[in-house]
């Protein structure tokens, strides 16, 4: 009995987290075109199935400094994430934040302001409504989560793909004024990245001419290193993930289902069977706006989005 | 007959003790992925593993090392130090120290003293702009030692624009920032050229533009006259850098990638004016930096000594890829002992494959610095 008691203090730090991180239940505001009905397993208390069948996670990432007031934060980070587990594929598809849509809160504007006006509800809502798909769970991060989870797992090995030199770079995660800037310099090539520089190409976007969908190719490279590395961590890793993480995670995945995803996503070692797809021109193109808005080529889009999605 | 409070007292005993050990039996089941890296100079390569010819120059964690007669010296503190390379003559290296605004070359000796600063990029102006600060990477001088060769982002559009593309720039090795020219033009948001070496007729560098699927990529190029277009050595679908000539300059090693999460260590013969066929010779590693022995005997790379690792030195023996012609089998003499029908040749045993080895285990080597390998 001591022994468990010591294992259970043991994973105290974890169990806080799950605790407090899992489970969110989606509040979505009404909206009158809106699509999205909170699901079954959106709800904690929701009894869990096993995962046998595709299901499809909203992935949000938000800069939340002392710029930002509370949860009105813009999602600098949207990703579609399609996992198959019966045919071990995943597909994931990058949202520019720029792309110029219908909130599901009301209105126009860009897609990184939804999670602001409402929160997770409102982006997966957005997202829902707009790009007809239907969303299981979310997972919403923090820029120095991601930070700490990258230096967690003890740095992540990314092939950059291109030099990424910025010379405004907004110095707001362990600067005391947030609308500071740095300058940036992350080399080309294979490299071990800590969360700071891993951070910095993922985020930076001034010296690509591609912007944002330059950045969300980056994303997703980073995305795939984090999951290749996580494959090597085992259970007792997890309080000190935990601690890394704390306040910086959000999830409507209950914790039936998180446990479930462990293994599953440990059993994923096919690089190839990942489709990475990035909505450049000309599923979107720059309006010409005196604002960066992106505008979408539903046309196009739609179809994309129910092959890979349906 | 124990009394029952020395019995309690006891159990009580034994639950701390047993509780406390659960606690730390499984803290020490952890994973070792989240460790850092060890000082080089903590754990020197193993005694049992070779000890590569000359001096091998290397970065860890803003730091330059040396790897000298199988031991690792610390030649500088953890400042920035990173991209060292050496005078014609071997005396003396150079290095750039970087901050987080802007980066410099410097001259030090082989013990890591610093002999004097070579570029001064920082700002010198009174309102604070951090645009106004330059980057300097790369640095090599050519084999007379009279020009200082390097990247640089001097011709960057700042304050009109975010673009930071640096160019390949040539600059007298005892003159000055303002002496510099721009030998290339770096394109447009692309990351520019980088990793200059000067060759005969000219200079080599990694050139990263977009190519035809729409995509940066890296391409080696070469260009004999400053301002002049140059001309592309590999293909942009290969997508290669970190071009490394061989002692006698009749190869390139380099790291090419195929626009992909992997990246293929490659070495193809130089004429002096064309590439001969690529030729992969380590494809299962993450390698970075392949850095040929002075003495020809191999090549030094750097690469994770476990999956998704911090990157470790490593060795790849000359036989490895360039194995020696097989001997000939040895022909019956005519009239000689044997004069019956011939027997059937034996099967000639296959050499034992050549693999890479592991020189360092517990480091991290940065991957993006290139390494330098003096006699």
């Amino acid at each position: 009995m001591s022994a468990v008691a010591g294992g259970l203090a043991y994973f105290i730090p974890a169990a806080q987290l799950a605790i407090e991180s899992t489970g969110k239940v989606l509040q979505v505001t009404p909206s009158p075109s809106m699509l999205f009905s909170p699901s079954p397993s959106s709800s904690a208390a929701a009894t869990v199935a096993p995962i046998s069948g595709a299901f499809t996670v909203l992935l949000l990432g938000s800069d939340d400094d002392s710029k930002f007031i509370g949860d009105h934060v813009l999602t600098q980070s949207m990703i579609l994430v399609r996992v198959v587990p019966s045919t071990k594929q995943v597909t994931m598809l990058s949202i520019p934040r720029d792309l110029y849509v219908h909130l599901s809160t009301g209105g126009s504007a860009k897609i990184d302001g939804a999670y602001s006006y409402g929160g997770p509800g409102a982006a997966v809502a957005t997202v829902e409504q707009d790009f007809n798909v239907h969303i299981d769970d979310f997972i919403w991060i923090g820029l120095l989560g991601l930070v700490k989870l990258i230096d967690a797992i003890g740095g992540i090995d990314v092939v950059t793909s291109n030099p990424v030199f910025d010379d405004y770079y907004p110095a707001d995660i362990y600067s005391n004024w947030p609308y500071d800037y740095e300058r940036v310099a992350v080399f080309a090539g294979p490299q071990h990245l800590d969360g700071l520089h891993a951070m910095q190409y993922v985020r930076s976007r001034h010296g690509d001419l591609q912007s944002d969908i330059g950045r969300s190719q980056r994303q997703q490279q980073v995305l795939i290193a984090i999951r290749q590395k996580a494959r090597q961590l085992s259970p007792e890793d997890l309080p000190a993930l935990s601690a890394a993480l704390g306040g910086e995670l959000k999830t409507s995945m209950g914790l039936g289902k998180v446990a479930q995803l462990l293994p599953l996503a440990s059993s994923f070692d096919n690089p190839d069977s990942i489709n990475q797809i990035i909505l450049a021109n000309p599923y979107t193109h720059g309006c010409g706006c005196p604002e960066t808005y992106l505008t979408a080529n539903w046309g196009l889009i739609l179809p994309l989005v129910h092959q890979y999605f349906p | 007959m124990i009394p029952r409070f020395v019995l309690g007292v006891a159990l009580a005993a034994v639950m701390v003790v047993v509780g406390t050990f659960s606690y730390i039996y499984l803290g020490s089941k952890q994973s070792k992925i989240a460790a850092p890296p060890e000082k080089p100079t903590v754990s020197s390569p193993r005694a049992q593993s070779l000890v590569l010819p000359g001096t091998l120059y290397l970065t860890q964690s803003g730091a330059l090392y040396d790897l000298a007669a199988g031991r690792f010296h610390q030649l500088t503190g953890e400042e920035g130090w990173t991209q060292p390379s050496a005078t014609p003559d071997g005396n003396s290296l150079l290095a750039v120290r970087q901050n987080a605004l802007f980066s410099d070359v410097y001259v030090l000796n082989r013990f890591g003293r610093v002999q004097r600063q070579v570029t001064d990029n920082a700002s010198h102006q009174r309102f604070q702009d951090i645009g106004y600060n330059y980057w300097s990477f790369y640095p090599r001088l050519s084999p007379d030692g009279q020009t200082l060769w390097m990247t640089y982002d001097g011709l960057k559009c700042h304050p009109e624009c975010f673009d930071v593309s640096l160019a390949v720039w040539a600059m007298p090795f005892n003159g000055n920032i303002r002496q510099a020219h721009a030998w290339t033009d770096g394109g447009y948001y692309t990351g520019g050229d980088v990793q200059p070496i000067p060759i005969a007729g000219g200079v080599m560098y990694t050139k990263y533009s977009y190519g035809p699927d729409g995509k940066l990529v890296g391409q080696l190029w070469f260009t004999g006259r400053a301002g002049s277009f140059g001309r592309p050595l590999t293909d942009p679908s290969v997508d290669c850098r970190s071009p490394s000539v061989s002692p006698d300059g009749n190869q390139f090693a380099m790291v090419c990638t195929y626009e992909k999460q992997v990246s293929y260590l490659t070495i193809a013969t130089w004429s002096g004016e064309t590439i001969g066929p690529l030729k992969s010779i380590i494809t299962n590693q993450l390698v970075a930096q392949p850095t040929w022995a002075p003495d020809g005997s191999g090549i030094a790379y750097l690469a994770p000594g476990a999956p998704a690792g911090p990157f470790q030195l490593w060795w790849l023996p000359k036989a490895a890829y360039a194995p020696p012609p097989p001997s000939p089998s040895p022909s019956p003499t005519p009239g000689g002992p044997h004069n019956g029908p011939l027997p059937s040749p034996s099967p000639i045993p296959a050499a034992p494959a050549v693999k890479p080895i592991q020189v360092t285990t517990n480091n991290g080597f940065d991957a993006t610095s290139p390494m330098l390998w003096l006699g």
